[in-house]
């Protein structure tokens, strides 16, 4: 298949994963216009340009079965194109299936696995059912006093085009234009962009009169909802003059406004090499665009994200560097050489400063547009809700919010199960909805917004909600909460019961039929890269999920604990507080540390213990717990110290320490010592379940 | 390192050069016995930077460094040898070798004495001197010259590769 190894065939990959996204976009755009009865034959020449270069692709890498699904889809696309096929939700369903075979395909290649035949073939039989859909329209052009040279020329998808625009009532109209030979192909590029705001250039054709040698006269027939005047007011000039193609009342009827036909054979000799006076060809669609984004594609570089991650490490290193710096200025005023301590504090802040904007810099271009995994959600959400048989109406904000591109390839799992459990569970059948006075479509909101370091988004629906009486009698029958407990917990923290394993949404909503994912797995992913999930909840009007994401996983903001000697790093996002630590508040409960904060029970953990490493001996003169808050998870930890916080860079440990359950990876401090850094979720998981009791740590208010 | 080649090279085992293919060894000092570790397994020799304990890692992973902003797992070789813990020397060094996986590790061993080369004739390996039954990481016995103490040559990379689990 695809030789191994080969730069190039990551190349490829990189490629063809954008073309799909493109073309993935292009149906969604499509999808759209076609729901307001809508037409734009761009969008389905971008789609057949997308599959048409798939397949080039295809062959140059020997990706058999990708260069068949593109060649049949290119089929298709080409029929829709060229209006043999009329474009129905049934032809953009079998579309968007390809998507998703696209990226079966890909991943079987990036991973040299066998392609998915299988898919394939199922896929192309659904292309054969399509068949023969084709229906021979009447033709309108015989209504128009066209020239007969110039419809002898048109190409199958110029007729087709030129139909379409009469069928939607638009105008014809003849621009006789001259060009200079020497700029013809600008000229008519020029003119075409300035007709696109009017109407639709369908072909041209030189008329073989004109003035000089050095000039072209050609005339350019045009459809336009704008009436001539406009069109000469915009379009017109010295060498542009504009005329209405008469409507005839019989077919017979003669016109003296079109000159008489040459034999367009005859006039191609008098093309200058390079000129492109034929008829616009099917090829023509595909040559224009890439014609046009060269300039775009020369200032944009595919980097991998590993390179990134090397920068990042050398600007680390950086950081230490920085620290000598200051060092050494302290030691040269403490030998009484303040000169030269001045002289390095400066370059230290120089340094200081360059090394802060090289760290932003190189954080930007780790960032991508949410859009990315916006648009994969916006196909699932057309997938689902025609599989579940509701109207779905997906609005999206935000989609230009960046964050880091590690967090987005994380992000769609979880996204897709919240929407899916949206539409499965919150969203009510039409008939019900129509019953509680709201309109039959449901809606899906999906918001991103930028927080100061963080990213918020918001996946909101206005369905049903969330019965929170159901989730506690499902709780209270797995034994997760007692009847007791249930009866002080605040709404709030009954809303954080669906985290819970073994809680669906689906057991909420009484409906067995969907396909509900576990929010506990979502939760877990989503803490993998520091998200925290909330929830809202309005019975009969709907929920509202909010995670909250760091911008980046490059560098985070962590509070350095010592504990047993050493020193440890935390997320600053998963902690809420630090308080001394007060030995005569502690209670056991249960066989579990407590101890009360604000009134509230606060579980609590010993480090050092925890780690199984040897506490200090003696009493410490003081010790500290640092609240740790994950969702509705709190945990107390007792560490020695708390140093101070620092954005540090996390390195992940060797697979020789993978297994290594509590730390998320080791980071390096100024002093070439490494500090590992606790990974928040892991250790309030064993912790709190350690008794499995774990969920009743959501505190009783009070 | 380069060094150390050389003075290797110079020693008076470049006479027996000629019975064969040439291994070139790096000879440690562990305890009072020697090892040999194939020179090519070895990315840089260093001395050992301050390691920071990582809880709950395998026995004989003493934990990890930074080395040039590399993250590096740091594997006692004592520990891993089963041998006995030793207070560390100012002799020390960290022997720096990739394991299969590409995980980076850093090897501590009591002292790093010299390179010696070694042809097949005074390399004896593991399967004709103990049979079958000998740890997959022993590559064989180094004889560098009669009447010499024998080398013990282990396999850097298998030695990594395979960490004994947590105690």
């Amino acid at each position: 298949m695809v030789d191994p190894g080969d730069r190039a065939r990551e190349e490829f990959f990189t490629e063809a994963q954008e073309i799909v996204e493109t073309f993935s976009r292009n149906l969604l755009s499509l999808d759209a216009t076609l729901k307001v009865g809508g037409d734009d034959p761009a969008l389905v020449n971008e789609a057949f340009r997308a599959v048409h270069t798939l397949k080039g692709l295809a062959g140059l890498f020997g990706a058999a079965q990708l260069g068949l699904l593109s060649h049949r889809l290119e089929d298709l696309l080409d029929a829709l194109r060229l209006g043999r096929m009329p474009l129905s939700p049934a032809v953009l369903d079998i579309l968007f299936g390809s998507v998703d075979v696209y990226a079966q395909i890909l991943d079987a290649e990036r991973n040299a696995l066998d392609p998915p035949a299988q898919a394939v073939d199922e896929l192309c039989r659904r292309l054969d059912a399509l068949g023969g859909a084709s229906a021979e329209q009447p033709s309108l052009v015989v209504e128009y006093d066209l020239d007969p040279g110039m419809l002898a020329v048109l190409t199958e998808y110029e007729e087709h085009r030129l139909r379409t625009n009469i069928e939607n009532g638009r105008g014809l109209y003849r621009l006789r234009v001259q060009f200079d030979l020497s700029t013809i192909d600008r000229a008519l590029e020029e003119i075409k962009e300035r007709a696109k705001r009017h109407g639709e250039i369908i072909t041209y054709l030189p008329t073989g009169e004109s003035a000089s040698p050095d000039t072209i006269e050609l005339d350019l027939l045009m459809a336009s909802r704008d009436d001539l005047a406009t069109l000469i007011g915009t379009l017109g000039a010295d060498n542009v003059v504009i005329e209405e193609v008469p409507r005839r009342r019989r077919p017979s009827l003669a016109a003296g406004t079109v000159p008489p036909p040459d034999p367009a054979g005859t006039l191609l000799s008098l093309a200058p090499p390079g000129a492109r006076l034929e008829p616009a060809t099917s090829d023509d669609v595909l040559a224009v665009e890439p014609a046009r984004s060269i300039k775009a594609v020369t200032q944009t570089v595919r980097v991998d994200i590993k390179k990134l991650d090397h920068l990042m490490n050398i600007i680390g290193e950086l950081g230490i560097v920085r620290g000598v710096l200051a060092r050494l200025s302290e030691r040269a005023r403490s030998d009484g050489q303040r000169q030269l301590a001045t002289e390095i504090l400066r370059l230290h802040r120089s340094f200081d400063r360059r090394l802060g904007d090289l760290r932003d810099a190189v954080l930007e271009v780790r960032m991508v547009p949410l859009g990315q995994v916006f648009d994969r959600l916006a196909r699932v959400v057309r997938q689902i809700s025609r599989d579940v048989g509701k109207d779905i109406r997906l609005v999206i904000t935000g989609a230009e919010t960046e964050i880091d591109k590690l967090i987005v390839e994380e992000l769609s799992d979880p996204l897709m199960h919240m929407i899916r459990n949206a539409i499965d569970h919150g969203i009510e059948a039409a008939a019900v909805r129509e019953k509680a006075g709201k309109p039959p479509a449901g809606t899906i909101a999906l918001n991103a917004y930028q927080k100061g370091n963080h990213v918020m988004i918001e996946i909101e629906d206005d369905g049903a909600g969330i019965d929170e009486d159901a989730l506690v009698e499902k709780a209270i029958a797995l034994g997760r909460i007692s009847r007791v407990d249930a009866g002080d917990l605040a709404r709030h923290d009954l809303l954080g019961l669906i985290f819970m394993p073994g809680i669906s949404t689906r057991d909420v909503a009484g409906d067995l039929s969907g396909r509900g994912v576990g929010m506990d797995v979502v939760k877990t992913n989503m803490a993998k890269i520091g998200g925290v999930i909330d929830v809202h909840s309005e019975r009969g009007i709907g929920t509202k999920m909010t995670i909250t994401l760091p911008i980046t996983l490059a560098i985070v903001n962590a509070l350095l604990v010592r504990a047993a000697g050493q020193v440890f790093a935390l997320a600053v996002s998963h902690v809420s507080e630090a308080i001394v630590f007060d030995r005569r508040g502690l209670r056991t409960v249960e066989g579990r540390e407590v101890v009360s904060l604000r009134g509230q029970t606060l579980p609590v953990c010993r480090l050092a213990e925890h780690l199984g490493l040897p506490e200090g001996q003696g009493p410490a003169p003081r010790r500290f717990v640092v609240v740790m808050a994950l969702g509705a998870r709190r945990l107390g930890l007792v560490v020695d110290a708390v140093l101070g916080q620092e954005d540090i860079v996390i390195k992940p440990l060797g697979p020789s320490l993978s297994d290594v359950r509590g730390l998320s990876g080791a980071t390096e401090l100024g002093d070439q010592r490494v500090a590992l850094v606790l990974d928040s979720a892991s250790l309030l998981e064993d912790v709190l379940s350690a008794t499995d009791t774990g969920p009743l740590e959501v505190a009783p208010r009070g | 390192m380069a060094d150390l080649v050389r003075l290797g090279a110079r020693g008076p085992r470049r006479a027996l050069a000629h019975q064969g293919p040439v291994r070139e060894f790096l000879v440690l000092r562990i305890g009072a016995d020697d090892y040999g570790v194939e020179l090519t397994s070895i990315r840089e020799i260093l001395s050992p930077p301050p390691v920071t304990f990582v809880p709950r890692a395998p026995r004989s992973v003493l934990g990890v460094c930074s080395v040039r902003g590399l993250l590096v797992t740091v594997v006692d070789l004592r520990a891993r040898l089963g041998l006995e813990a030793a207070s560390a020397s100012r002799r020390a060094r960290l022997l720096l070798t990739g394991a299969s996986s590409g995980e980076v590790f850093g090897v501590l061993v009591d002292e790093v004495r010299q390179v010696v080369r070694l042809s097949d004739g005074e390399l004896e390996l593991a399967s004709t001197v103990f049979g079958g039954d000998v740890a997959e990481h022993v590559l064989g016995i180094g004889r560098p010259k009669p009447g010499d103490d024998v080398i013990i040559l282990l396999d850097l990379v298998r030695l990594v590769d395979h960490l004994p689990e947590t105690v």
